[in-house]
């Protein structure tokens, strides 16, 4: 990329948006285009137009913290009570990770980088999981629409995978983080296991799964049912079979298939 | 390039709205616009609703996050994907902002003003041309709200759109509450900058309701649209003497349903009243 004048006047306009130190550009707006080797010309255009300058920052920051603010308000309500939601969000802008131009991706790119980072997590160590849950739901029932499995039948039987939708997510937690609020953000330590899938109509649902259950339906994707549940000393598969009947119909479930 | 099918004031078509629209058979809005960013790869209910409503009904197209000023490469897959979506919805043309939104990879989803030099209308060029080559459907580019000029200018924002439209042989999607907002900003008068400007590359027309934050006047897309811009609107169409079709934008502080289609409405009349004045003309 050959580097130009009108390169480096995006990169700054970059950095005035995303850098940190605010106090310093509402000083010196100047400092952005400093910074990435623009003339005295450039370096005064930003200083003389400060106030629009940091208008530039103000809006296009809000347009990449609302997703946040928005999709993790527990998250938020429980950093901001230790003045730690600011820093938190400042680290994943310096991390430079908004790659896609689909709006809706801000908030699952946050996600992968908390759980790339690890940040805040020594001092509460549900706050991925918390994250994760607060997300799940949007994730299911945004998933991009796919054409369903084929080669499927209706009716389970011990010898059949099962073949979950695409949009289904089973997840495993460690903390009850499903059932925290933004008054009350610290889970209770609790395996939770949960579905979240899209139904008929492509509206997300969350189910709580027993821990058999969820290991079963993790299991049998990828051994016959009878041996999944023989492994999990479950010893009546019938009301197994009957849930995942259940859940077929509800739309968790594509559909069971005879291994080859 | 205008079809006969796109004329009149449509809407854009925002998820709140969806449910409602998707059940009326005669809503009376003559078209949608739609941003692919927010269709393309999404999944769901309410993604469901709106392709149905888009295969149903005339739809135009409008991106968002393409920058097309900017450096990055091409996101080819998305490229490809916004090709299949521009030919499913039968759009006669795709509109971007003439502005950037990524740098270095990194999408600030903001639209962000291009310095008005002569190297970045070469840049702008070389890139629209580029972009257009890759698209099914003529390219249109508008003109944004810029709140300041990045860097120190060579020329002013009349000369900036222009120099581009021209040499990227593109059609225009004219903003004018855009145009007002700017001629409030930096203190021009909004007619006499549209009378130096190619109005014959008018393809489209964007109008939009806007706001006051301490010294300047923001973009918002969160208001009505306030009658000097309804005026604007009259002015232009009758300067442009032909039908082309007009899209209120409404994207915060998105009222119900029947709200909107009386503002709709509202604007329909000043358009439709407009047009009949120049063909009282030209009788």
């Amino acid at each position: 990329m050959t580097e130009t004048r009108t390169l480096h006047l995006q990169r700054a306009m970059a950095s005035l948006v995303l850098d940190a130190d605010e106090a310093a550009l509402e000083a010196d707006p100047g400092r952005a285009a400093r910074r990435h080797g623009l003339s005295g010309a450039d370096q005064r255009a930003f200083r003389e137009q400060g106030e629009a300058m940091l208008t530039y920052r103000e809006l296009a920051r809000m347009s990449l913290i609302e997703p946040l603010e928005e999709m993790f308000p527990v998250l938020k309500a429980l950093l901001e009570s230790e003045e730690r939601w600011d820093p938190c969000v400042q680290a994943f802008l310096d991390a430079r990770l908004i790659r896609s131009g689909h709006y809706r991706d801000i908030a699952p790119t946050f996600l992968g980088w908390l759980a790339t980072t690890g940040w805040g997590q020594e001092r509460w160590p549900f706050l991925l999981e918390l994250a994760h849950a607060e997300i799940l739901e949007v994730l299911v029932a945004r998933f991009p629409e796919a054409d369903p499995p084929e080669g499927l039948h209706a009716e389970p039987g011990p010898g059949d995978l099962v073949v979950l939708a695409p949009a289904t997510q089973i997840v495993s937690y460690s903390h009850a983080v499903h059932s925290v609020t933004e008054d009350a953000p610290v889970p209770e330590v609790r395996p939770t296991h949960l579905i979240a899938f899209r139904n008929g109509d492509g509206e997300a649902r969350l189910m709580e799964l027993t821990p058999a259950t969820a290991a079963l339906l993790v299991q049998a994707q990828s051994r016959p049912l009878g041996d999944a549940a023989t492994a999990l000393t479950i010893p009546d598969l019938a009301p197994v079979l009957d849930l995942l009947n259940d859940l077929r119909r509800d739309g968790a479930i594509a559909g069971f298939q005879t291994p080859t | 390039m205008t079809q006969d099918r796109f004329t009149g004031v449509g809407l854009g078509l925002r998820r709140p709205h969806l449910e409602q629209v998707a059940c009326m058979d005669h809503h009376g809005v003559p078209f949608w616009e739609t941003c692919p960013e927010n269709v393309v790869g999404d999944g769901g209910r309410q993604h469901r609703l709106a392709c149905a409503i888009l295969d149903r009904d005339p739809v135009l197209t409008h991106g968002l996050t393409i920058s097309v000023g900017g450096f990055d490469a091409w996101d080819e897959d998305y490229l490809r994907d916004l090709g299949d979506f521009l030919i499913r919805t039968g759009t006669p043309w795709h509109s971007e902002h003439l502005c950037f939104t990524s740098v270095d990879a990194n999408c600030l989803h903001e639209l962000l003003p291009l310095p008005f030099t002569r190297e970045a209308v070469r840049h702008t060029i070389k890139r629209a041309r580029d972009l257009q080559s890759r698209l099914p459907v003529p390219l249109l580019l508008e003109n944004i709200t810029y709140y300041a000029e990045l860097g120190a200018a060579e020329m002013d924002e009349a000369d900036f759109i222009t120099a581009v439209l021209e040499g990227a042989e593109v059609g225009w999607l004219l903003d004018v509450n855009n145009v007002y907002v700017n001629a409030l900003n930096f203190g021009f008068d909004p007619k006499e900058w549209l009378a130096r400007m190619p109005l014959d590359r008018v393809v489209q027309l964007h109008i939009a309701g806007h706001k006051k934050f301490g010294g300047l006047t923001v973009d918002t897309h969160g208001a009505e649209v306030i009658d000097p811009v309804i005026d604007l609107m009259q002015w232009t169409l009758a300067r442009l003497g032909r039908p082309v079709p007009v899209l209120l934008e409404r994207d915060n502080h998105i009222p119900d349903f029947d709200i909107l289609l009386a503002e709709r409405l509202r604007l329909q009349r000043a358009y439709d009243a407009a047009l009949a004045a120049v063909e009282v003309r030209h009788d």
